[in-house]
């Protein structure tokens, strides 16, 4: 047994030598954020993966930022974005945060689409005290507790589940609510908004039915649906989703007053991949029109055909710009003397903030920026009807 | 070069002074990684050591029983949830936790053990890779785990909070050292293993299971014995990779995942340790860092949209990186079949007997 | 419980999922190779057709005779390419083959095509619908997969049973190397064995595409259940995984009427419990192996 004698000698003075760092360790610093000729700020999205159509809000927020280099930059520094695939997985999300962070060093995040990719790099994020604006996911763990260095733009799914319902059970005179959410956050949290808002009216939804992100077959899904005579039907799921279920229930021939979020409200595409079934279905909005002759919005459109022609203007797309819009107008809001500080002062500053998205109101206290939601609805070949603008929701909980 | 005089000379940790001294010059090289890094590489080899960890434990079953197994995200997850779980619900200590979270699933891997003992090939297959959804899905179908939402891991306290011991890791470095430590131990097991009676039985199984059998091989200790051992090491590895995202949901460990395991042990040499632990690295690194920003690879980068202008869309690029991996799995295959292993002994041999 | 519109909706899945897993068990009989990029194939094949329908404005059929041709040849053209070279590959090194190739033609096509998803239609619409027994919706979609699944189950197995090249397939997969030695050119069986499994899986993934949506991802699922069904029905017997699909397709369905929160994992516990008591599915023979 001679070799192996040895060998613990040398493992056990390893493993002695390994504990020291435990005990001394030392801290690096960060690279800074930005210097005197640029701001680096990033943005992680799926570009690859099942969740890969949702990545067109990473690609544009670079169109805004692009646009902003062109008129000359921010006191005399250009924005560089940078953009990072994360394939929707937290781990990846995890990677590529520390590397922008620690390897090339960046102020500021934007968007960033995906609660748990979100949630994973939260505490790291505001450990480091980098800021980010505008998640691309509505998820309470964000803003609530505020935290110091973050501030999300999109309404939550709560208020916009209660919003809708409101609008189907008193515009639409509709009794009979059914409901199709995507067993996740996203849909659990529109479940509540929906639930909480009929509780007011001492009603109950007649069937609520849950879709896993991995279902592709939904006919006994909406089967449950048709037996319970659903009038409408509200929708927290994905695009793939709310097709394959337009579809599956033409084939078997129930045609309720479809009702869905946000998430769904990109119509050329909805309209494109149902074909044509989307016409009628009603949704909520968080930005203007896509056609919108806000002079903002026809400066974006512009823009994007000349930078990013093999785009297609789609609601993901603008997101992009509107979930980016609010710290381009905090920087310069800073002026020269930039530094973390100054730049979430200036953040806490944004009040009643319109552009093309909702209204932004954030302070010391508040960080979820937006209460409000438009409602929508598809008119022939994917165009849009502006059926209800900007309304808050009157049960909200969080505002009090 | 490789004759064995003595049955001792088999299974010495160290063949010759030659590989003991590069074995310590690279510990000594891993020991010393931090202090010359940015953190963001170290966190970058905290993923890279858990997936050795747990490649070396799926080769355990792959490379030397012969068993397929589509299935280790789901030990992986069981390793993450369990010990979270247990560490935040019964504040049971760290080292306590991970390793009743490992025990977990290697029972978990002795019941998917149980059909393996009639089931081969694609039956395992579709049998293991049913198993890791099944799990996935009820995992995330149980509230007290955050269901879909996902959970967050609990502060990573390596001392006995009952004994008032407290020494709580924060950064990555700290973990890196942990990790470290788990993963030259579990490693080394792993190689232990193979050199006693329980591995040689392992690999009789895999050239002959009938054969194994009449030489008096148990096949139900040792096949269900086989997917424990490497739900263990995968629920080792899980319980800290859990610490290292700090936040994970079902879908983390997701069916992809399986064949990324699968693909850094075929890859790295089936049935060597060192051929797992160079597929896991090179894998890893792959996935998370070089093929990441294609566009960003002086000149290769301009070619790529160069063509990606001409034929492809832009937006698409980033999928190079899947292409990539799955031209690698085609090429090992066809032209190493034992992997970057084989490819270093090939290598060894010619330098050695060089030039002729 | 709406019995007769669940038994409609499952048969008409579980019928694609059938005709779909016959792809993966040409392949399995001669060459035992399980196909994991039967997915993929049939997922760029759709696209093939996508692209032609929307960019060069082509009708239909012909569309559908070029995507037909192309099918093929990428079937055999993976063959040649992917699994010729691999010298006496193990088990695991085809199923790792596949698994590369699938990777491979996933991120061509989200390459190529983007990761949107895309609108896909055949001919047979399933908005028009009839209804001959009340309950019972019956449309166009359904009717079609019932119709190509019942010709391709007849001609498949008369092909097997009776024609030359049905036979040298079956006895390659017997005895490679037998097979060889009688005369039979091994490796074009193979290559046509791929062509014509990625014939029918282009077919199967155009049903697929056209009840739910056009992405890269989108034959990952049913290529799933699919095999499962084909493991069901034993891998071996094409009338038998023709019944394993429509045993998935109705198990899904049903159950997924009562519990919809576990409807996607019920295909798999229904597969693992079915495989500990039958190894080798319901309608095949268990072959002992021989030492």
């Amino acid at each position: 047994m001679k070799f192996s004698r040895r060998s613990l000698f040398v493992f056990t003075v390893l493993v002695a030598f390994m504990l020291i760092p435990f005990l001394a360790h030392a801290q690096r610093s960060l690279p800074p954020g930005f210097d005197d000729n640029e701001i680096r700020i990033g943005q992680w999205g799926p570009q690859t993966g099942p969740a890969a159509p949702w990545g067109s809000v990473a690609r544009g927020s670079k169109l805004l930022f692009d646009l902003v280099n062109e008129e000359g930059g921010i006191h005399g520094r250009k924005i560089r974005y940078i953009m990072r695939d994360d394939m929707y997985n937290p781990a990846q999300t995890v990677a590529v945060v520390k590397e922008l962070v620690e390897r090339v060093g960046v102020l500021a995040f934007v968007g960033g689409v995906g609660s748990a990719t979100g949630m994973a790099v939260k505490d790291y994020l505001a450990a480091n005290k980098i800021v980010w604006v505008g998640p691309a996911a509505a998820d309470d763990g964000f803003v609530f507790p505020v935290n110091p260095y973050l501030f999300a733009v999109y309404p939550l799914y709560k208020d916009e589940g209660s919003i809708l319902t409101k609008y189907i059970v008193d515009k639409l005179n509709m009794k009979k609510i059914g409901m199709l959410y995507q067993n996740d956050s996203y849909g659990k949290d529109g479940l509540e908004g929906v639930k909480s808002r009929l509780a007011t009216y001492r009603m109950k939804l007649v069937a609520e039915v849950p879709i896993e992100p991995t279902d592709k077959d939904l006919a006994s899904q909406i089967l449950i649906l048709k037996n319970a005579g659903a009038e409408a039907v509200v929708m927290f799921v994905s695009p793939s989703h709310a097709a394959i279920a337009l579809r599956t229930s033409a084939t078997i021939g129930f045609k309720p007053q479809w009702v869905s979020s946000n998430t769904l409200s990109d119509y050329p595409l909805m309209f494109r991949i149902t074909g044509g079934l989307w016409e009628g279905v009603i949704t909520g909005a968080f930005g203007e029109l896509p056609d919108s002759m806000h002079p903002l919005m026809v400066k974006y459109r512009e823009a994007a055909k000349r930078l990013a022609p093999g785009e297609r203007w789609g609601v993901f797309y603008y997101a992009g710009i509107l979930f980016a819009d609010p710290i381009v107008e905090a920087l310069k809001r800073v002026g020269r003397n930039l530094s973390t500080e100054a730049l979430v002062k200036a953040l806490n500053s944004i009040q009643k903030y319109h552009t093309i998205g909702p209204l932004i109101n954030w302070s010391e206290r508040q960080h979820q920026g937006s209460d409000a939601i438009q409602i929508q609805k598809c008119g022939p070949n994917g165009s849009y009807i502006l059926l209800q603008d900007w309304t808050a929701n009157d049960l909200a909980t969080w505002k009090k | 070069m490789d004759m064995k005089r003595d049955y001792y000379e088999d299974i010495a940790l160290f063949k010759s002074n030659v590989v003991l001294f590069w074995t310590v010059v690279l510990l000594l090289f891993l020991f010393a990684f931090p202090f010359f890094v940015s953190n963001y590489y170290i966190y970058l080899f905290n993923v890279i050591m858990v997936h050795v960890i747990l490649a070396v434990g799926l080769n355990i079953l792959v490379g030397s029983t012969g068993q397929i197994s589509l299935g280790h995200a789901g030990f992986f997850a069981i390793g993450a949830y369990g010990t979270a779980v247990l560490m935040t619900s019964l504040q049971v200590p760290f080292f306590l936790a991970i390793l009743i979270a490992a025990f977990i699933a290697a029972f978990f891997g002795f019941l998917l053990g149980l059909p393996a003992l009639r089931l081969d090939g694609p039956y395992l297959a579709i049998a293991s890779l049913g198993f890791g959804m099944t799990l996935m899905h009820i995992i995330g179908g149980i509230e007290a785990f955050g269901g879909r939402m996902g959970m967050k891991a609990p502060l990573l306290d390596i001392g006995v909070k009952q004994f008032g011991l407290q020494w709580i890791l924060q950064t990555d470095t700290e973990k890196y050292y942990l990790i470290l430590i788990f993963t030259v131990f579990f490693v080394v097991v792993a190689r232990n293993i193979l050199k006693t009676r329980v591995g040689r039985s392992f690999v009789a199984i895999r050239d002959s299971d009938i054969a194994a059998e009449v030489i008096g091989v148990n096949l139900t200790i040792y096949k269900t014995m086989a997917f424990a051992v490497s739900a263990f090491y995968a629920g080792i590895a899980g319980g800290l990779y859990g610490f290292i995202l700090g936040f994970f949901d079902p879908f983390t460990f997701n069916m992809l995942l399986s064949i990324i395991f699968l693909v850094m042990v075929v890859v790295g040499g089936l049935g060597t340790i060192q051929g797992s632990v160079m597929g896991a690295v090179l894998i890893t690194y792959l996935q998370f860092d070089l093929l990441k920003n294609v566009a960003d690879v002086p000149y290769f980068g301009a070619l790529m949209i160069y063509i990606s202008n001409l034929w492809f869309t832009t937006i698409g690029l980033e999928n190079f990186s899947s292409i990539a991996i799955g031209l690698i799995m085609i090429g090992i295959i066809i032209f190493e079949p034992l992997g970057m292993f084989g490819a270093w002994i090939r290598m060894k041999k010619y330098w050695m007997t060089w030039p002729f | 419980m709406p019995v007769g519109q669940l038994l409609v909706e499952g048969l008409a899945i579980g019928a694609c999922y059938g005709f779909f897993a016959i792809a993966v068990v040409i392949i399995y009989k001669t060459s035992e190779v399980i196909n994991f990029s039967q997915g993929g194939m049939a997922m760029i094949s759709a696209y093939v057709a996508f692209h032609i329908l929307t960019v060069y404005q082509y009708p239909f059929w012909l569309a559908f005779i070029i995507t037909m041709i192309f099918a093929i040849l990428l079937g055999v053209l993976i063959e040649y390419c992917f699994l010729r070279p691999a010298k006496h590959p193990s088990i695991l090194g085809l199923i790792v083959i596949t698994l590369g190739a699938e990777m491979f033609l996933v991120g061509l096509a989200s390459w190529k095509w983007g990761a949107e998803q895309q609108y896909f239609n055949l001919p047979f619409d399933q908005s028009v619908t009839y209804e001959p027994v009340p309950g019972m919706v019956m449309n166009n979609w359904a009717l079609a997969v019932f119709v190509v699944a019942i010709i391709l189950m007849t001609f498949l197995f008369v092909f097997f049973k009776y024609t030359k090249l049905g036979v040298a397939m079956r006895a390659t997969q017997q005895n490679k190397h037998a097979a060889k030695i009688m005369g039979i050119r091994t490796e074009r069986v193979f290559a046509f064995a791929w062509g014509l499994s990625s014939l029918l899986g282009a077919v199967a993934g155009m049903f697929f595409a056209s009840r739910a949506v056009l992405d890269p991802t989108y034959m990952m699922e049913p290529y799933m259940r699919a095999f499962a069904g084909a493991v069901l029905g034993g891998l071996m017997s094409i009338p038998g995984v023709i019944i394993g699909g429509l045993l998935m397709g109705l198990i899904e369905n049903f159950f997924g009427f009562v519990y919809p929160h576990w409807k996607p994992i019920i295909a798999f516990v229904v597969i693992i419990l079915v495989l500990c008591i039958r190894p080798s599915g319901l309608f095949a023979k268990h072959y002992v192996k021989k030492v």
